[in-house]
């Protein structure tokens, strides 16, 4: 019988710290036995439980898009007892991993349509899961704009990837941090500000929003401001969890378990749970 | 439907454990439960409802997941023996389904066997429940409250009633009609047989207070979501968790590990949703941080969530919470205050 508890092993390829505190690290991971490979299918949005035997286990959201082959990213804030284990793993270690597990974006809602992403802090690892997936299907997708706000410079993921991305033309980036810093050359204010100022259109557009709450709490008003529908705003929840498969009851907010229901909602349906926002 | 006399149950209880692991309730007060039995002087008979329910068995408050050395991972599953379940009251047995729709099967992942719990499947899925009647319910009992009945034939793979002499046996499930095919030598219940199963069905329920329509509170609590009433509901629990533990159909759990890295083990045990810290993340966020927030949960999940998901309800009203409480909370007068209120609204 499938027994989806058990990890599956994973080695560690590359380790890069993203930030000079060194509390964001990103690890690529490949998979030991190559059945695991071949079995493992996955969407942007989705996630794995890490598994450190003798320490415990982690959700963490997948960064590496399906269309990046024969590896896994994840990036990993040092805040507990697990991610503090995680962070001493190094280049060749192996770690165990479950997945994938949760439900994923709604790519093939998102065909012909723009795309608007907003994502703040390191919540952004899904969100360049879903950037990296609308690239590779380029044609399959109209306009692609991006606000991703941090902290401060220092604290935004994938720094070397998003200088290749501001070049682009087929995409619009936007970064901004909350604090005017020297030296900062793009924008300066908090997401939700930022998002009201550029005005994404609402027009045949989906929009995605990660972030840490209290950026969710002030960006979905406007959104709804800038009109658009409940049912086209797409965020991605976060809970404590243990089991990853809907039966531990941890991560359970009202009718929903956020690791099999979700972690994707739209906010339409997210108005119908009265714990969820 | 079968007739064992009563000078045959020892027979018939020694041929059950010859074939099966039989458990049936065993102990006094409150060490009773379901155990495994070889004898029929184990089992006590005259207890109405364990003090901890069938879920024991199927769901033990410790199991190992798997041991670990090194990275070599070892999964431990004994294969044994199917299980037969003697005298299992109706609540039980519903209770036991309703577990099995969130461990054994995935609502969300219908025929996905990934989502489907392996340590539960191992127990449930072969063995077999026998519904025992219950002749005179306790003065906890509702079960009447949540679309039950003392005699419900709804949920196992047999049922029986207890008459002065003998026990009548009939099949509910497939199963339960299999292993009625297998035996041999018992006598076909009468027609004054029948009679008599109806005059205790009749004695029975009347023993229950005047049922209250739980189903009711399904469409009703969303509205008293933020009501003070909730304030007031909290205010006595402390959050022990007494209730979880001992309720049919509470299935939290935590998964830990044991030991160190290099050697020790994956346990899961079970948990509750009222414990503090259920819900606290790393970051040191408590989306239910509130004692008011905690009760709320576990009562909505037992009255409307699980209707939402499943179409049933989660509490069968065994009446094990109102027995254990330290402060005497008793969900009757919960879901009452919350009818009234919700009807106000």
């Amino acid at each position: 019988m499938q027994n989806t508890y058990i990890p599956i092993p994973m080695k560690v390829d590359k380790v890069v710290t993203e930030d000079p505190e060194k509390t964001l690290r990103t690890y690529d991971l490949s998979f030991v036995k190559n059945s695991d490979l071949e079995q493992f299918q996955y969407l942007p949005g989705q996630f794995c439980e890490m598994s450190l035997l003798g320490m415990g286990e982690s959700p963490f959201g997948i960064a590496s898009s399906p269309t990046e082959e024969g590896f896994l990213r994840f990036t990993i804030n040092r805040t507990g007892l697990v991610t503090n284990e995680i962070h001493n793993l190094r280049q060749g270690d192996t770690v165990g991993l479950r997945g994938p597990l949760g439900n994923w974006y709604p790519v093939e809602d998102f065909k012909g349509e723009n795309v608007v992403i907003v994502g703040g802090g390191f919540a952004f690892t899904t969100l360049r899961s879903l950037l990296i997936y609308l690239l590779a299907h380029r044609e399959n997708y109209g306009e692609i704009t991006i606000i991703y706000g941090a902290r401060n410079p220092d604290l935004f993921i994938y720094k070397d990837e998003l200088e290749t991305w501001l070049k682009r033309t087929d995409m619009k980036l936007h970064l901004t941090i909350d604090k005017p810093v020297d030296g900062w050359k793009h924008d300066t204010g908090f997401v939700p500000a930022v998002t009201e100022q550029l005005a994404p259109s609402a027009e045949k557009a989906w929009v995605v929003v990660c972030g840490p709450p209290v950026m969710i709490k002030y960006t979905l008003p406007v959104l709804e401001k800038l009109k658009f529908p409940d049912d086209r705003i797409i965020t991605s929840l976060e809970r404590r969890m243990k089991c990853g498969i809907g039966k531990c009851g941890r991560c359970n907010i009202g009718s929903q378990y956020v690791c099999i229901d979700g972690p994707v909602f739209s906010l339409e349906f997210l108005k119908t749970i009265p714990e969820a926002l | 439907m079968i007739k064992i006399e009563k000078s045959n149950f020892v027979t018939f209880i020694r041929s059950l454990s010859a074939e099966y692991n039989l458990f049936a309730p065993t102990g006094e007060g409150r060490q009773s439960a379901f155990r495994e039995v070889k004898d029929i002087k184990q089992i006590n008979s005259q207890i109405q409802i364990t003090h901890n329910s069938p879920k024991t068995v199927f769901l033990p408050q410790t199991e190992i997941l798997f041991e670990f050395k090194g990275d070599d991972i070892q999964s431990v599953q004994k294969a044994t023996k199917p299980m037969f379940f003697w005298g299992v009251r109706s609540c039980d047995a519903r209770g036991l389904n309703l577990l099995d729709k969130v461990m054994g099967q995935s609502k969300q992942r219908p025929d996905d066997p990934a989502f489907q719990d392996p340590y539960w499947k191992a127990r449930f899925d072969d063995a077999i429940i026998l519904t025992l009647a219950c002749n005179e319910p306790a003065s906890t009992c509702f079960c009447n409250w949540t679309g039950g009945n003392p005699f419900s034939k709804e949920a196992g793979d047999l049922w029986a009633v207890e008459t002065e002499t003998a026990y009548l046996i009939e099949p509910i499930s497939e199963k339960g009609k299999d292993f009625i095919k297998k035996l041999s030598g018992y006598h076909t219940a009468s027609e004054k047989d029948e009679q008599k199963i109806k005059a205790l069905k009749k004695q029975a329920e009347s023993c229950l207070q005047p049922a209250v329509d739980t189903k009711t509170l399904k469409e009703k609590l969303p509205k008293i979501w933020d009501d003070p009433l909730w304030d007031e509901v909290s205010a006595k629990c402390v959050n022990c968790s007494a209730c979880a533990f001992i309720c049919p159909t509470c299935y939290c759990f935590d998964i830990q590990d044991e030991g160190k890295k290099g050697k020790g083990k994956r346990i899961r045990t079970w948990d509750c949703c009222m414990f503090p810290i259920f819900t606290k993340e790393a970051s040191g966020h408590n989306p239910r941080s509130l004692a008011r927030e905690r009760v709320r949960q576990r009562v909505m999940h037992k009255f409307n969530y699980f209707w939402e998901t499943y179409g049933e309800s989660l509490c069968t009203g065994c009446g094990r919470c109102i027995r254990v409480c330290p402060v005497n909370l008793d969900i009757r007068d919960v879901a009452k205050q919350l009818l009234e209120t919700a009807s106000a609204a």
